[in-house]
């Protein structure tokens, strides 16, 4: 691994070069929370200025590589000679490797973990939802103001406490609102969830989900 | 010996050890260690959990049971030289259970000698999987325990003092791992220092550490990079409540790559739920009185990455050969 001050766009955003937009998008999210200027997971590791340098290199990059044509350009200077071998060997470890003299090692898959967290499956319930959501680092109150949604709809709809949710057409347009902010297919998702809400209610199934 | 369930079972009956650690105590190890034990042990793996601290010995209640007859204190104490009698069978078909019960308050801590026999014995199970539970800190006596192998477990909860002391733990254990490996006595002395955080050659880090070694000897600075490379360690978030919280894996993900060069992975969180609390009252894996939680559901995530076949190059050699 290369010192923070050696490494590329790619590289400060920990994503691969051929990573997507939205991958990079959710790069940049994660690295705003981790440079922050009260991150936890710099505690007791960031010295005094850290955050700033870091965060300053991060809106850089992002800024770069969230434009195609200035990634396109930026591409093109990474792919100049000097910096061929950092390149070629992929992400960090690979650059790591080639200026400790040893031969390029297998590259680190790209950070892949997000995609491997998945959602547990099966039908489009509450539960499932509010897991989707989390995983994607997104809180009720981002969907609501996206979607105009009422807050304490949306988290009826995580409980599916459908007592205190108006009739299905409007629920049916909660969920696929709901479904659009997580990039989730919203016709899929509210067919799935809708089943369940029109079921009758047998209340002694339902939600020991409890939680808090 | 492959039901249709198991997947990764290691060959040749040799079992893959897990250490669970993470510097903090009460951040969750125990109940993510039992948790996982149970879910693979649902699944059809043949499942040890071993309690591996003698100064603070839980495990055995997360699992119910409630008076080991045996526990690792016997074998510490000589009592006990067979491991295999140190086995309890817990109400949970294919989970045993080692406990770390009624130490010698006086000495509880078996010798390094006898950690590495205990270790040896453990690999020798009849069993797919042998949890170790570890106790707070990172001192020696933990440390050898989580180097059994190069993908440990470390256990976070999100906040700075639980943070900050799983820093401590990683980097104590790659510290250790890499003076067990390195056998110049040069490069001995220099990771030596460098282990103190207060070191005068200003070594911060193992990328630090790295620049002090090559600038010694070539052939050191390829074994370092590949220790530094097989050091994998695995971040579980316990007990998240937002969106934020689970982001924090991949932040200290991140701050490890980039501060410490250590490639840790993040295998998953567990979110914060009144049902937990009821498990660990009933003296019961949740992921048995309450499988259908969200936070059962993340615990059989990880369960399933944690058995995965590994993404690591083959391990550095094995720490414990060479004390």
């Amino acid at each position: 691994m290369k010192p923070l001050s050696e490494q590329n766009y790619y590289e400060t955003l920990e994503v691969s070069q051929t990573a997507s937009l939205q991958e990079i998008e959710r790069a940049y999210k994660i690295a705003l929370t981790t440079y922050a200027p009260d991150s936890l997971a710099g505690y007791s590791v960031f010295a005094e200025g850290d955050g700033e340098l870091l965060r300053e290199r991060v809106e850089i990059a992002y800024r770069v590589l969230s434009e195609p044509q200035a990634r396109e350009r930026y591409d093109a200077e990474l792919a100049q000679p000097q910096t061929e071998i950092a390149d070629t060997a992929g992400s960090d470890p690979g650059a790591f490797a080639s200026s400790a003299g040893q031969s390029a090692p297998p590259a680190l898959e790209p950070a892949d973990d997000l995609v491997e967290l998945d959602d547990g499956g099966g039908a489009w319930d509450g539960a499932r939802l509010r897991r989707a959501r989390l995983q994607q680092g997104v809180e009720l109150e981002q969907i609501a103001d996206v979607t105009k949604v009422n807050p304490t709809y949306l988290q009826f709809i995580e409980e599916e406490r459908f007592e205190g949710l108006p009739a299905a057409v409007y629920v049916r347009g909660f969920v696929v609102g709901y479904a659009g902010c997580l990039g989730i297919d919203p016709q899929s998702v509210a067919g799935s969830y809708m089943e369940l809400f029109e079921q009758p209610q047998d209340s002694g199934k339902r939600r020991l989900f409890s939680r808090r | 010996m492959n039901h249709g369930t198991r997947e990764a079972a290691p060959g040749r009956g040799a079992p893959r050890l897990i250490p669970f650690g993470g510097g903090k105590g009460g951040v969750g190890k125990t109940f993510v260690a039992a948790n996982l034990a149970a879910t693979l042990a649902r699944a059809g793996h043949r499942v040890v959990a071993v309690d591996g601290d003698l100064e603070g010995a839980n495990l055995h209640t997360a699992l119910g049971v409630a008076r080991p007859r045996l526990s690792l204190a016997d074998f510490a104490s000589g009592r006990e030289e067979d491991v295999r009698k140190l086995l309890e069978d817990t109400p949970y078909p294919n989970l045993r259970l080692i406990a770390a019960t009624h130490p010698n308050l006086e000495s509880p801590q078996p010798n390094h000698e006898t950690r590495i026999r205990f270790v040896r014995a453990l690999r020798s199970l009849d069993a797919d999987f042998v949890f170790v539970d570890l106790g707070a800190g990172s001192d020696a006596a933990v440390m050898d325990y989580f180097m059994v192998c190069d993908d440990g477990v470390v256990v976070i909860a999100p906040e700075p003092t639980s943070i900050e002391n799983a820093y401590a733990f990683m980097r104590a254990a790659f510290y250790r791992r890499l003076r067990l490996v390195m056998l110049a006595p040069e490069v001995r002395r220099i990771v030596g220092t460098a282990m103190d955080e207060r070191n005068e050659r200003g070594i911060r880090t193992p990328m630090d550490l790295l620049r002090e070694v090559q600038s010694l000897d070539g052939g050191d600075g390829q074994r370092f990079a590949s220790v530094m490379r097989a050091f994998r360690p695995r971040l579980v978030v316990n007990d998240v409540r937002t969106a934020e919280d689970i982001k924090l894996g991949f932040a200290v993900r991140s701050v490890c790559r980039k501060y410490f060069a250590i490639d840790a992975e993040y295998l998953g969180y567990v979110n914060h739920e009144a049902s937990v609390r009821d498990s660990v009252r009933a003296r019961k894996p949740l992921v048995e009185t309450d499988s259908r939680s969200d936070a059962s559901v993340y615990l059989a995530r990880i369960a399933r990455k944690l058995i995965a076949p590994k993404r690591a190059p083959a391990p550095a050699p094995a720490a414990e050969v060479r004390a």
